[in-house]
């Protein structure tokens, strides 16, 4: 039980600030499917950087850790851009532009990955940067709380920053001017125009902090569950985070219910494969746990959804 | 000044109504082989040979050197091997797609069709006449059913079907992955059995002209399908109902048209075309499943759809083109000591510049236009002094004129 929680917890929040990075870019009017394009990238630089720090700040060090977070939010940030620019600046089809960013994503990483391999050891070619494990701590006191004490033992220091982050970016949306005229874009961007705000640069700024956010939870994955960059990190979880975006109606606090159980659900399910004393090959039946669960869920939630209204097209000051 | 003539023709062919579909697809093709050719220079190695070896390792053109009973031909038929699951799968998109719908959901719904077909026949030991059509078919009907239930969940509870689709994706692969495991494990490779000679929709070793080849019998129904379903939404009622869905929901279901019911028909179409892929790709071209990793293709598919124009006889030419990389790779690899995975990255390149199609098609509608507009007033310039009043008119359009042509030149 204990290591659902903590489990569940650790895979949930990586998820949560990838659907925050969604949710940025919805929110302003730009579909986003490429969040697992961001997040892989996001990860590869910040691996990159981590590989490239390692020789000389020692294996173990835990600050590099935090460098390559910066870095993987600034490399999302950066490709975002591209997405930002086919959706804003060339008008092409969001949706297709998404999945281009994620295809261009995986090619790029996975060349670019042998080819710096290639060049750092001298004509060996491996599409892996090998990373550490985060260390993990314990927050002494409230985790001796029976049950739900678990939910702070063992945790990854990454769980808190992302806490700190998602407030941060929960405030910068729904209490500055430039989170309402974010919002305001996505739900009647003529109106944005009207009031003297500027669509398309609200639009690409959004994306890019989309891509930013995206990149910090590809890099936690790469530094806790694969403990490396590899072309296998494009796990899908981009996706899953669209699937708890639009779960939970656009809506940071209720995202972030979806993803924890996304989280509870996944960790639920392998915990209860290896309780049940089953073979491994059981756990792919329980590792659907989640998937089963959401199309169920949908099922019930999907009329009352309120995707933003100007969701999917470009800005044409022209349009009634 | 004759600068200007050729990119004003440029501008004109890539703005007709009959050769935009044409000409911006070339385009980006042009544009991104002088990126990719940019890159290659950067790493060193001369583009010219990298394409070349691409062409050579699909069997267009002959190689330096060949193994032992095996030759251009050998490579062009792999190549077609490829080839048909790629335009099955994205005859299979834009059958969704041009009405209004994403059917990421391909590459499922090969898996689950491959997976289906070698579970119930692969093993039978039926004829090969029977076998065959048998696998075609129940390709075509797991494909079809999952396609529809997406249709069903987008129609019935308004689930987007990217969501559903991609949910659907991993719920197959975790449970033909369950499946494989379990039941149908070969012990020594870990993925599916092979399934028996006389269901592969592909002849094996056949001899043609003193060389071996894998001879598909899926690039025969790639290309009737592509037929197919241009005959569907050219010359059919219900092809121009599903572009009327996909233009514009709202209108269409003012006229009459039973958007729901088109909207599950239309994905039940592109997941039996997509079911037709896995058949061809899994129980052809592969003959194996290895458990629990989707194949690339169903995304490659809407490269190829997207680069096509999503009209199916762009898709033949643009599958071919893209195969041409993906199944060139190899060989391009082996020969310059690039890493294979540039293929993708030209891929990914290609299709960046196909997203911007549309772009570059208005930019040459505004040069058209700002052009007419020059022409129109420097006509004015040449009546302006006639009339005596518009004074500060001609000066103004001739300076416009004489400011727009420096910047040409």
């Amino acid at each position: 039980m204990e290591n659902v929680l903590i489990d569940g917890l650790s895979f949930a929040a990586p998820l949560f600030i990838m659907a925050m990075g969604g949710i940025y870019s919805e929110k302003s009017g730009v579909t986003n499917l490429a969040v697992e394009g961001f997040q892989g990238f996001g990860a590869f630089i910040g691996a990159l950087v981590a590989v490239l720090l390692m020789p000389s700040m020692g294996d173990g060090s835990q600050a590099v850790i935090y460098i390559a977070m910066l870095a993987a939010a600034v490399g999302g940030g950066v490709y975002a851009c591209i997405h930002g620019l086919l959706c804003v600046k060339f008008r092409a089809n969001q949706v297709i532009s998404g999945v281009v960013v994620n295809i261009l994503a995986v090619a790029l990483t996975t060349f670019l990955t042998s080819a710096v391999n290639k060049a750092l050891t001298g004509g060996q070619s491996s599409n892996k940067f090998i990373l550490g494990v985060s260390s993990r701590f314990t927050v002494p006191g409230i985790s001796r709380i029976p049950v739900l004490g678990a939910l702070f033992r063992d945790m990854y220091p990454f769980e808190i920053i992302i806490a700190v982050i998602a407030v941060a970016v929960w405030y910068l949306m729904y209490k500055t001017r430039f989170g309402m005229r974010l919002r305001a874009c996505g739900e009647n961007p003529q109106a944005v125009d009207a009031a003297g705000g500027n669509v398309d640069r609200t639009r690409f700024l959004a994306v890019m902090i989309s891509g930013a956010l995206s990149g910090v939870g590809g890099i936690c994955y790469a530094y806790s569950i694969s403990a490396n960059f590899s072309p296998n990190s494009y796990m899908g979880y981009g996706y899953l985070a669209i699937a708890a975006m639009i779960f939970g109606n656009w809506n940071i606090p209720s995202t972030a219910a979806v993803c924890l159980f996304f989280g509870l659900a996944k960790s639920g399910g392998y915990q209860l494969c290896l309780s049940m004393g089953l073979s491994s090959n059981y756990s792919d039946l329980f590792m659907m746990l989640p998937y089963i669960l959401t199309l169920l869920l949908l099922t019930f939630f999907s009329k009352k959804n309120h995707p933003p209204k100007a969701a999917g097209e470009a800005y044409d000051a022209g349009k009634r | 000044m004759k600068r200007e003539n050729g990119s004003h023709r440029l501008a004109s062919i890539l703005d007709s109504e009959k050769w935009s579909g044409v000409s911006i697809p070339i385009l980006s093709i042009v544009l991104s082989l002088v990126t990719a050719s940019v890159m290659l220079l950067i790493l060193g190695k001369n583009p010219l040979v990298a394409f070349l070896s691409f062409l050579q390792g699909s069997g267009f053109v002959p190689k330096g050197s060949y193994g032992g009973g095996s030759g251009m031909l050998t490579d062009f038929f792999t190549f077609l091997n490829v080839l048909a699951p790629m335009l099955l799968a994205s005859l299979g998109f834009i059958v969704a797609f041009r009405a209004g719908l994403f059917n990421i959901g391909i590459s499922g719904q090969m898996m689950a069709a491959g997976f289906l077909a070698t579970a119930l026949i692969g093993y039978s030991g039926l004829d090969a006449w029977l076998a065959k059509p048998l696998v075609i078919l129940i390709g075509m009907i797991a494909g079809g059913l999952l396609g529809a239930f997406v249709g069903f969940l987008k129609y019935r509870f308004n689930i987007h079907e990217v969501v559903s689709t991609i949910m659907l994706n991993y719920i197959i692969s975790y449970l033909t992955g369950f499946f494989i495991n379990t039941k149908f494990a070969d012990s020594l490779t870990r993925s599916m059995k092979i399934c028996s000679p006389a269901s592969r929709l592909t002849w094996m070793n056949l001899q043609i002209g003193g060389v071996k080849c894998n001879v598909p019998l899926g690039i025969v129904l790639a290309i009737a399908a592509a037929f197919a379903v241009k005959f569907l939404f050219d010359k059919t009622v219900f092809g121009f109902e599903l572009r009327a869905v996909g233009r514009n929901p709202v209108c269409a279901k003012y006229t009459g048209i039973k958007v729901g019911r088109r909207i599950v028909v239309s994905l039940m179409l592109s997941g039996m075309l997509a079911g037709l892929a896995g058949v061809t790709y899994y129980c052809g071209y592969y003959n194996t499943i290895v458990p629990k990793s989707l194949c690339s293709m169903g995304y490659d598919a809407i490269a190829v759809a997207l680069l096509g124009n999503s009209s199916p006889i762009g898709c033949i030419f643009a599958s071919i083109l893209i195969t041409i990389f993906q199944n060139g790779s190899n060989y391009m690899s082996s020969t310059l000591g690039v890493a294979k995975e540039i293929a993708s990255l030209i891929t990914g390149i290609l299709l960046l510049f196909s997203a911007c199609g549309g772009y570059f098609r208005y930019l040459a509608h505004r040069r058209l236009e700002t052009a007419l507009d020059r022409e129109a007033a420097a006509q004015k310039a040449a009546q302006a002094p006639a009339a005596e009043t518009s004074a500060a008119q001609p000066p103004e359009a001739s300076d416009g004129r004489t400011s727009s042509e420096k910047e040409e030149q």
